[in-house]
């Protein structure tokens, strides 16, 4: 009971996104886009001048705010933030990697699949095994 | 007999086990089935955005016509718990697509997901590779005399704001990329 993990129920919470430009325009289309009064938004686009502390930034703060229930972040961005990703081990907001138009989806760096892979490895089983 | 009870329990645990690690598999088999469906759908939504872009001109879509003034969003989630054993909750997300930004707690279309349901759905659901008819999505309308058909306007004209930022009359493309982005958004609730 002590280590039960609180879900952090919302009725209506935005989906975050960091993102290129046609990704975040497609989303945006869709009717995910927020701003509030403060003009700060639920995303974050990505591009050639986007800094890594920029990212960084947008990572932990969507990742702590309160009114966001996903994160989509596009595979490359996250693989310049790889550190960030995979330390985050909240329920909510979930993180999601998708595919960007320039860099499709990779298998071998998606943090799920990471994990699964470290939890059939031999080290793990031998681990589990002692 | 103690040892054959012993054997038997342990026989037991071992197919019990055995059971678990079926399931996660095939979770995982459907996480990377789903995945590749959501890169399709994507793909397709770039491609025609690439074609409405090339059909109204790059300066009529790009990150600088995007609406800065505040504005809700009209697709969004309501978060739940849902039990899944004494010591274990799982976050049950349900999303509302194009709420009225007026009202935005009625008149919605509303698809509920649960990670239970969606494995439960999946089996067939990818064998058919139609993610978004298998999803429960419901058009609910808080008037009790209200028509669907009330419902799928409101959504429209949210459809239509979302649109208006690039301009009144918009390439069919982009309304194609729409819908595909719209798939997309229902197809990451089911990851």
């Amino acid at each position: 009971m002590a280590n039960r993990v609180q879900i952090r129920t919302n009725s209506s919470a935005f989906i975050a996104m960091i993102a290129d430009e046609d990704t975040i325009t497609g989303f945006l289309l869709a009717g995910v886009g927020n701003v509030d009064l403060r003009r700060k938004t639920n995303y974050l686009i990505v591009d050639s001048k986007t800094t890594m502390k920029q990212i960084e930034e947008a990572f932990k703060e969507f990742t702590t705010r309160e009114d966001i229930a996903i994160v989509l972040i596009s595979q490359y961005v996250a693989n310049k933030i790889r550190f960030l990703v995979d330390s985050y081990n909240k329920p909510i907001p979930a993180i999601l990697e998708i595919p960007s138009k320039d860099h499709p989806y990779d298998p071998a760096h998606d943090s799920v699949l990471s994990r699964v892979k470290y939890l059939f490895s031999t080290e793990s089983v031998a681990s589990g095994r002692r | 007999m103690e040892s054959s009870k012993n054997g038997r329990e342990s026989n037991e645990e071992i197919s019990e086990k055995d059971e678990n690690i079926l399931s996660f598999l095939d979770s995982m088999d459907t996480y990377l089935t789903l995945m590749d469906s959501l890169s399709s759908t994507l793909r397709q939504g770039w491609l025609e955005l690439a074609s409405a872009r090339h059909s109204m001109g790059a300066s009529r879509i790009n990150s600088t016509l995007l609406d800065l003034k505040f504005h809700r969003a009209s697709t969004t989630l309501q978060v739940n718990e849902q039990s899944a054993g004494p010591d274990r909750e799982l976050p049950h997300f349900t999303l509302r697509k194009w709420a009225s930004s007026n009202n935005p707690e009625k008149n919605f279309e509303e698809a509920k997901f649960g990670e239970d349901e969606l494995l439960k759905i999946k089996s067939n659901s990818l064998r058919r590779r139609d993610t978004s008819q298998s999803s429960e999505i419901q058009a609910r309308s808080p008037e009790s005399v209200g028509t669907p058909v009330s419902v799928d306007d409101l959504a429209q004209r949210e459809r239509s704001k979302s649109l208006s930022m690039f301009g009144t009359l918009v390439s069919p493309k982009l309304r194609a990329s729409q819908v595909s982005f719209e798939t997309g958004t229902v197809a990451t609730l089911f990851i």
